[in-house]
């Protein structure tokens, strides 16, 4: 079981280093095709750990490898340790599964790109880094691979890096990550400080011990702060406004990072530390509220986003956000299980949409798009599935994990009444801006790419240009590539997308309510030590059950209505709406309030200060010269007199700022 | 193995000197690399040869100037252990760099000067006597001022100019520190009545009084803050960075910066522990300002040799507030970033060089762009500096992070918090550089060719340092921990004074009535006096390693004294020294006269 543990965390990270030593040896698809295999290997590497694990007795299922200290000095004791137990091993087995169909599916998709083998390491070295978060045994380990999947994120966000729109996002994402990873070294600080061990289960262990029966106020911040970087990684409000542009890198990244394992890394941490989260009450109805609000904004916004993959990002946002709300209600196995199904049907989904983005020679409107229901059938069949999957109609799989949450939401009562209204006006706008995608992709009259495609030709872009800006692309370099490929003409895609689709349409049977249970069975030992038991009410399953079917199925008869049998209708509405549209347009402007508190301050006081410090120190007229001193107090009188009055009152300001600081802290 | 730190210190100046003086070109290049490459063999072989958790080793103490009690003493333990190996690295690699420059004017003086700067760098580390010290810290700033007039970059008024600039500041520095190492040594003197004497062992002994812990520590914060450079005090370091070719900019950058970090960690901390206390937050504040202001800087400005000078400045800032935090966490994240960072900027400066030359000599990040796709090794090597030059969980320069800020976070929790954002602005700027030189499109004059083999053999090895030290920070962690306890333990001590007297073995230095057979002992195990009287009059001891009383005939019915880094009993034979007592702080042997009569630890 060691070895295969750690081989499931080496071979990505050995896939990764030989594609790239070797990436002038590897020609045509060799270097997808190494990738795909390393990750297979390290998926069967996973099954026969989970087989030795069901081996062992249910009190021993959690095991902690230990490779070497790390930081073991003066207090701190960190080791580079795996755990393996319930939990990480249902993680590892989404990762590890789904990443090796979304490379399998890229072999294909990639292979006119010049930076083919660059992105094979990349992508290889994205699921060891994902493999490290989920497998980490103590809150080092777990900071390094939080930190490792944003850096991942960040290269394969800007994997066309001649594409300023593409860097500029990239570097976003990277540093709303960087928030996040700060959050959870400050929580961690926090409960370092009383738990005196980096380790996750000695913490867990003597949790009680350490904040007290009912918790204390550091655990209160070091629990908020964790959410901070859950938040950061899963693009929940406000921290989510990366994830959208994050949609500039290729589809198979968008499919894979943005959709099936990394945004979802927030939910897991959640539900890892959940003996802490509920000696901490406060922090996890944080959770629950924000999972929440995230859920319907980004339901609103994707009503109204008329990029393809965009409405996919914001989907994403908002199923994560069930996530939170669940895994921070102490519901923590119907979390994980929206979690894993989610992974299937929304890669998926992802993937079907590279198909018709590839089939329109990158484009990505759904404006320009119309009627590819006969040029593509198996993508459109993919869509179906992904898309009812989504809203959550029997018996597909999104029907089963999202209203388990919800039930147990139900449970709760109280306030979290609201949570569970939420949730099922959420469903319903699921299924609305899920549906009017696929209706305006498939349906109606056919757009001269889809026309095309039905004569038997694959339409070709004579001029590239950048979907984001509509720039004209720097092709010289070969990426991205000038051909496109489509599900219907590459055997690898439509393994990877048919796989995904038999596991988005049966996912579900797992955890089907008084039926199956095979899921909450497998993670008992991981979630043994929670407080939290739900008494399940008849009467509310049912009710779930029937409202959550009913407004899927009735927000896909309004999409209908209104995108297909109506086409004017939606243009009405907008007149009618125009405030909320242009809201939801504009995404509820939290790029321009985090523009306002944040980025322009911080420009300012760098204009600031070199107006006026480093001009009066540095640049030479105070201390500098060979005429030393004289000069100086000469300048310094002409820069009283040339009126320099504002560089002094900003000094003045600093100063003053200073001196405070110095009597708050020292008083 | 028997290592001779004196070879160490001098063997890349005397052949840098013999290179001088012999005729050749070649004669003169191949012993500058020899020098380089002899100093970095022996600091490994010392590294590799280290005892951890031992005190001071590989002693050399000679009398220097009787008169004033001034000693050639040189030691390496934890705290410069790393530092040394650091020094002979990015010499190395600097004189690698500069070799593979084709044309050099009067090359035979670079050389010497290259050679010079390296012995009193290490120098300044090694030295373990204060006045030692000072003249190395001083001495080490000369051929950098030569190298930078005579091979620097930019028009003549210009790097005059900057070097009359830096030559300001660091002589006031130099001064301050110069008048605050002989009042500390006489006033220790007059304060034990003992003779005069600079070593840090003798000073560590003597307490002074609060008043004159203050002034002398303001002094010395001074130099070092000036050398650093820190913020408000870095003045010089704009001009300063521009006109120093860029090979030694990066070992300067790299390596003389920690010195000034160290100086605090084996001076101030330890021998003004009530002044480090009292300047806590001030010292605290600064850095927050150096860190804050450095990072705003580094974002604005445009050419990539200040964008790494504004971000060592934030590094530095954050050096000093592990140093600071007076915990030992923090300290032992500050000696391991300054480790880190000097790792990191070099190479940093290096690729910054490489870009540079690919369009056209500029170092605008506004004229670069795009190499990526052409110099796919070259970019990968600038994005891992990058990575942990912004310390990316994963690199070391995270977990020096990662404990100065659980450091701070003990001691001043709002101070911690406000210097995250710090972290934040780091993955700001870093990833600004990054970008724009190897990403977005083509630049207008950019020509894009990957790594040279003289690129890579600077290039690689350093990042190949990078990446193990990631992979195993425990290597230096390990090394420098018993020491790097010592250094803050007196200031601990100071700012949380145990309810009894403290006892505690391995903080205070023991004091013990020298000559006579009824000499306390403090078990170092337990930190409490052992009962003489249980010895029928005798001193008896416990022996740390087994916690049994040592049998007192051994030692003549004289008490033995155990030397705590080894657990054996220190041989009373002796005649030279009838009750040696070892600091446990130092591994040191102490004076028996120099013992501090005020010193409240124990009692006769």
């Amino acid at each position: 079981m060691q070895t295969t543990a750690w081989l499931v965390l080496g071979l990505p990270l050995a896939g990764s280093i030989l594609i790239g030593l070797l990436h002038k040896q590897l020609k045509g698809k060799a270097a997808g095709y190494l990738g795909t295999a390393v990750l297979a290997g390290a998926f069967l590497c996973t099954i026969l750990t989970l087989i030795s694990l069901q081996d062992r007795t249910e009190e021993e299922r959690q095991v902690v490898f230990v490779a070497w200290d790390y930081a073991k000095t003066v207090g701190v004791d960190a080791q580079l340790s795996i755990l393996i137990d319930p939990l990480s091993l249902l993680m590892m087995g989404v990762v590890t599964g789904v990443s090796t169909l979304i490379h399998l599916y890229s072999i294909a998709y990639m292979v006119s790109d010049k930076g083919y083998n660059r992105f094979f390491a990349y992508l290889n070295f994205f699921v060891f880094s994902m493999l490290l978060l989920v497998m980490a045994a103590n809150f080092l380990v777990l900071v390094i691979g939080w930190a490792f999947v944003g850096a991942a994120s960040y290269l394969l966000i800007s994997f066309w890096y001649r594409r300023k729109s593409a860097t500029d996002a990239g570097i976003k994402a990277f540093v709303i990550n960087v928030v996040g990873d700060i959050g959870l070294v400050l929580g961690t600080y926090f409960i370092f400080k009383h738990s005196g061990s980096l380790d996750f289960l000695t913490t867990f262990e003597g949790a009680e011990k350490s904040f007290g029966e009912h918790g204390n106020n550091d655990l209160t911040a070091g629990c908020l702060l964790l959410l901070v970087g859950a938040f950061a990684k899963s693009a929940q409000i406000p921290l989510h406004t990366w994830l959208p542009d994050a949609m500039e890198g290729p589809t198979p990244v968008s499919s894979l990072i943005h959709a099936a394992t990394m945004v979802t890394a927030g939910v897991y941490l959640i539900a890892r530390m959940h003996p802490l989260f509920e000696l901490a009450p406060t922090a996890a109805d944080v959770g629950a509220v924000i999972g929440a609000v995230t859920l319907l904004v980004a339901g609103t916004i994707g009503l109204v986003v008329t990029d393809l993959k965009r409405v996919i990002a914001y989907s994403t946002m908002s199923q994560i956000g069930y996530m939170v709300m669940g895994v921070s209600s102490g519901a923590y196995v119907a979390g994980l299980f929206h979690l894993m199904t989610h992974a299937f049907f929304k890669a998926l989904l992802f993937m079907a949409a590279g198909s018709v983005i590839g089939a329109m020679a990158g484009q990505q409107n759904l404006d320009k798009m119309g009627g590819f229901r006969k040029a593509m059938p198996f993508t459109f069949g993919c869509f179906v599935i992904g898309g009812l999957a989504l809203a959550g109609i029997p018996p597909f799989s999104g029907f089963f994990s999202k209203d388990e949450i919800l039930l147990v939401i139900g449970e709760e009562g109280g306030w979290h009444w609201g949570l569970y209204v939420a949730g099922y006006v959420g469903a319903f706008l699921t299924a609305v801006y899920t549906w009017r995608m696929i209706f305006r992709a498939f349906f109606g009259e056919a757009c001269p790419e889809a026309k095309e495609l039905e004569g038997g030709h694959l339409h070709h872009a004579e001029v590239h240009t950048n979907p984001a800006n509509g720039e004209v692309e720097d092709t010289d370099v070969g990426f991205p590539g000038s051909e496109h490929h489509i599900a219907e003409r590459a055997p690898e895609m439509k393994v990877a997308m048919g796989v995904l689709a038999v596991l988005a349409t049966i996912g579900g049977f797992l955890q089907i309510p008084k039926v199956t249970h095979i899921l909450e069975d497998f993670l008992e030992p991981t979630f043994a030590d929670s407080h939290v038991h739900h008494a399940t009410s008849d009467g509310l399953l049912v009710l779930g059950l029937v409202l959550g079917a009913v407004l899927g199925l009735a927000g896909i008869a309004v999409a209908y209505r209104v995108w297909v049998q109506q086409p004017g209708t939606s243009a009405k509405v907008l007149e009618r709406f125009k405030p909320l549209h242009t809201l939801f347009v504009n995404k509820w402007y939290f790029d321009e309030l985090i523009g306002l508190v944040v980025v322009r301050p911080g420009a300012w006081i760098g204009r600031v200060a070199r107006s006026s410090f480093e001009r009066i120190f540095v640049n030479g007229t105070l201390v500098g010269g060979s005429t030393g001193v004289i000069k100086a107090s000469s300048s310094a009188v002409r820069a009283v007199q040339t009126g320099l009055l504002r560089s002094y009152a900003a000094l003045l300001l600093l100063g003053l700022t200073v001196v405070g600081l110095y009597f708050l802290l020292s008083a | 193995m028997t290592i001779h730190l004196s070879l160490l210190l001098w063997a890349p100046a005397a052949l840098a000197l013999v290179g001088a003086v012999l005729p050749g070109r070649a004669v003169g290049r191949a012993l500058a690399g020899l020098g380089a490459f002899a100093a970095l063999a022996y600091a490994i072989a010392l590294v590799i040869d280290y005892e951890s958790g031992g005190g001071l080793q590989y002693v050399t103490d000679e009398i220097w100037i009787r008169e004033l009690g001034v000693h050639y003493k040189l030691g390496v333990d934890g705290l410069n252990l790393f530092l040394v190996l650091l020094t002979t690295i990015l010499f190395t690699a600097t004189t690698l760099w500069s070799l593979s420059e084709k044309t050099r004017e009067r090359e035979g003086q670079y050389w010497l000067h290259l050679g010079l700067g390296h012995s009193f760098v290490l120098g300044a580390l090694m030295a373990q006597d204060l006045a030692l010290f000072v003249v190395f810290f001083d001495l080490m700033l000369i051929p950098f001022f030569f190298l930078a007039l005579g091979w620097g970059e930019g028009a003549r008024a210009e790097k005059t100019a900057a070097i009359i600039k830096l030559v300001i500041y660091t002589l006031v520095g130099s001064l301050l520190m110069l008048t605050a190492a002989i009042a500390l040594a006489v006033l220790s003197a007059s304060q034990s009545g003992n003779d005069l004497s600079f070593a840090f062992t003798d000073l560590t002994q003597v307490t002074l009084t609060k008043g004159s812990q203050e002034w002398i520590f303001l002094c010395f914060a001074a130099a070092f803050l000036v050398k650093m450079p820190s913020f408000p005090f870095h003045g010089w370091m704009p001009d300063g960075y521009k006109v120093l070719p860029l090979p030694v900019l990066a070992v300067f950058s790299g390596i003389l910066s920690k010195v000034a970090a160290y100086g605090f960690l084996r001076i101030v901390i330890p021998i003004l522990p009530d002044a480090a206390v009292h300047f806590q937050t001030l010292m605290l504040l600064i850095a927050l300002a150096s860190i804050l202001y450095g990072s705003v800087m580094a974002f604005t400005v445009t050419n990539a040799r200040l964008i790494l000078g504004y971000s060592s400045l934030a590094q530095l800032g954050f050096i000093v507030l592990g140093a600071f935090s007076l915990t030992e966490q923090g300290a032992q994240g500050a000696i391991l970033q300054s480790v880190n960072h000097g790792l990191v900027v070099a190479p940093a400066f290096f690729l910054a060089g490489a870009a540079a030359v690919r369009c056209g000599g500029s170092e605008d990040i506004r004229d670069m762009g795009g190499i990526a796709f052409r110099a796919p090794i070259l970019t990968t090597l600038f994005l891992i500096v990058a990575m942990a030059n912004l310390a990316i969980p994963g690199s070391s320069n995270f977990v020096g992070e990662f404990l100065i800020l659980l450091g701070v976070f003990d001691a001043k929790l709002a101070i911690a918090c406000i210097a995250f954002t710090g972290v934040a602005l780091a993955a700001v700027y870093t990833l600004r550089l990054f970008i724009r030189a190897m990403h977005n499109r083509v630049g207008q004059d950019v020509d894009s060719r990957d790594l040279s083999l003289h690129d890579a053999v600077v290039l690689v090895p350093l990042v190949l340092c990078i990446l193990a030290l990631a992979l195993y920070p425990q290597l230096a962690l390990e090394k420098g921990e018993e020491t790097v306890k010592g250094s803050v333990a007196a200031a601990r001590l100071v700012q949380d004074p145990p309810k009894t007297p403290p006892r505690t073995a391995g903080t205070t230095p023991v004091p013990v009535t020298p000559g006579g057979g009824q000499g306390v002992v403090i078990d170092p195990a337990t930190g409490q006096p052992v009962d003489p009287s249980a010895g029928g009059g005798q001193g008896v001891v416990i022996d740390p390693a087994t916690g049994q009383p040592v049998d007192p005939s051994a030692g003549g019915g004289q008490p033995v004294q155990i030397d705590p880094s080894t657990g054996q009993p220190v041989d009373p034979a002796n005649p030279a020294d009838p009750g040696v007592v070892i600091d446990p702080g130092t591994g040191e042997p102490v004076d028996p006269n120099a013992v501090d009569p005020n010193a409240t630890g124990g009692t006769p």
